[in-house]
């Protein structure tokens, strides 16, 4: 059930109409059972998958008080090795098949929805857990609406359970004004998801799916790409966020200006926010502290100094994380590549940090300069970009081929969609770049630090419903009706 | 406690680790931050610092981490 479907906002209806009928304390049940509504429309069997990783992770969690590692390693062997299979298996067989005189067949394996955001958050659950960052939850239903609530499961935010747990099982009073702050934030996330980045979407096929007959257009490609990941995302967890706000749930915030990032480790602290810091606490800090990680640490020093050996043991975790982070896009080599260029570029950064501020203090640029801060934008962008070409390629070959081709020939084309249909090319472009000069002046207020949210919410009532119905409308002329879903519901 | 400061100015001159109480809250030191002062603070005071200890309010100011490294020289 897409985020954009007239099903899931009947369901949010219906959800948020029976949620403030309940007394207070039933609250969390009416929440559950639209939970497992939601998950059985998808395929009943896919609900086995979140009961599975949630009843794992709740009965370590039960053991894991007291440091038993063996509490938290099994569930999390168990909920992983699923997750490895259904999403990799195929990926490692054919891996295999590479090998001289191995023919092994592809496994066939469905993968249930959401089953990497909910995997991740039930195991940074038991981890919390272990290091007694949250209490173990006792009742199970009510932890299995942790795991699986249902505006998350689709695409994240992926929660903690210090600020998630507690919000779900409190029953929330009714407040109009939460429930416009919620409304505008769907309608903004309908806005971005299907007037921007879905027609976005078109000329990215485009120009990706065909780049062996158009041999240019790379850049406008990446460009357009980088619009509609950005739309598509953070538009899918707008409406997650509004839906989550109807009924009084504040879910973490995914997205915070992220092409405004001066440096790449900067673009990683507002982009996809969630999953950053899981991978920072889940995977970066005890990789960091290991000790392997110290003993490498100590020969760096030696070796090469203080200040080099320290990056460069930094370094080799930010490569491990960021090697999973492209794991966790794909079971492909493009994906690994992707991962693994952000944890060179950062981790080679790191290695440099002495040696900028040097050139920095030799030049006279200081951080605050307003020329040096555009300058460390449009370089960040750039990079970004980069990296975008391999995460939209079908392959490293096809990146990189596209990458080089960037400024060969012309480098746009307004009709590459429909060449022979002007009207219809316009129709379906100046959405896309009207919608990015409103989304970048909105962004400019966030950056501010101006509640823009908090501010919409407070207009008269009739302004919400004639916006609400306008963008329902242009959707319905501009929109792309062949839009495929949301990029992240995939993953 | 000097010598503290001395050590987190190496690796992030730009923050004031005298008054400043908000060092992570307000994205001051990154987690690479961190974990080189981890690393520094682990060889210079030969202590053990676990991912339980990864907290923000352990890494807010330099008054929580000089607490910290006395827990732990202690413990």
């Amino acid at each position: 059930m897409s985020f954009t479907s007239l099903g899931f906002f009947i369901l949010a209806a219906a959800c948020t109409c029976v949620y403030y009928l309940l007394k207070s304390s039933h609250r969390w049940i009416c929440l559950l059972l639209f939970s497992a509504l939601y998950y059985a429309a998808a395929g009943p069997v896919f609900l086995l998958f979140v009961l599975f990783a949630a009843f794992t992770t709740w009965v370590g969690g039960r053991y894991a008080v007291g440091q038993k590692k063996a509490a938290v390693a099994i569930p999390l062997l168990l909920d992983f090795g699923v997750l490895a299979y259904l999403k990799y298996s195929a990926f490692a067989v054919s891996l295999l098949n590479l090998l001289p005189g191995v023919s092994l067949g592809l496994p066939q394996t469905l993968l249930p929805l959401g089953i990497s955001f909910y995997t991740f958050q039930s195991a940074g659950y038991l981890l919390d857990v272990y290091w007694k960052r949250c209490e173990p939850e006792e009742n199970f239903f009510r932890y299995l609406l942790f795991v699986g609530f249902f505006p998350q499961l689709m695409q994240g935010p992926i929660g903690r359970c210090s600020t998630l747990m507690p919000q779900l099982q409190e029953g929330h009073a009714f407040d109009i004004l939460q429930i416009r702050r919620g409304l505008w934030r769907i309608c903004w996330g309908l806005f971005k998801k299907l007037l921007i980045a879905d027609n976005a979407a078109l000329y990215v096929n485009t120009i990706f799916d065909e780049y062996q007959s158009i041999q240019s257009l790379g850049l406008q490609g990446v460009l357009m790409y980088s619009v509609q990941l950005y739309m598509d995302f953070s538009g899918g967890i707008d409406i997650a966020l509004g839906v989550a706000e109807l009924v009084g749930i504040h879910l973490d915030e995914n997205f915070r200006q992220p092409y405004f990032a001066q440096s790449l480790t900067e673009f990683w602290h507002r982009w996809h926010i969630t999953l950053g810091t899981w991978m920072k606490d889940y995977l970066f800090y005890p990789v960091s502290l290991s000790g392997w990680m110290g003993s490498f640490r100590k020969m760096c020093r030696k070796r090469f100094g203080k200040e080099t050996g320290r990056a460069m043991a930094v370094g080799v975790a930010n490569l491990i994380v960021f090697l999973a982070v492209g794991i966790w896009h794909g079971p492909a080599w493009h994906f690994i590549a992707y991962g693994l260029y952000n944890g060179v570029i950062i981790s080679v950064s790191g290695l440099l940090t002495g040696t900028f501020r040097k050139w920095k203090r030799a030049l006279g640029i200081k951080d605050s300069m307003r020329w040096f801060q555009g300058f460390r934008m449009l370089r960040t962008f750039a990079i970004v970009n980069v990296s975008w070409f391999l995460d939209r390629s079908g392959s490293v070959p096809q990146a990189l081929q596209m990458l080089t081709s960037s400024f060969r020939g012309s480098i746009f084309s307004l009709t590459v969609i429909r060449s022979d249909d002007l009207q219809y090319c316009l129709l379906h472009f100046l959405p896309v770049l009207i919608g990015c000069v409103i989304v970048l002046i909105v962004s400019i207020f966030k950056e501010r630090k101006k509640n823009v949210l908090a501010w919409a919410a407070g207009l008269p009532g009739w302004v919400l419903p004639a916006v609400f119905a306008a963008v329902l409308i242009a959707a319905a002329l501009l929109g792309n009706k062949e839009s495929g879903g949301f990029i992240y519901a995939n993953f | 406690m000097e010598e503290l400061i001395r050590i987190l100015e190496e690796i992030q001159p730009d923050a004031d680790y005298e008054n400043c109480t908000t060092l992570i809250d307000d994205e001051i030191l990154s987690s690479l931050d961190v974990m080189s002062i981890v690393a520094e603070l682990e060889d210079e005071y030969d202590i053990r610092i676990l991912p339980v200890e990864i907290v923000p309010a352990n890494f807010n100011s330099a008054e929580a981490m000089w607490q910290m490294v006395q827990r732990l020289r202690e413990g």
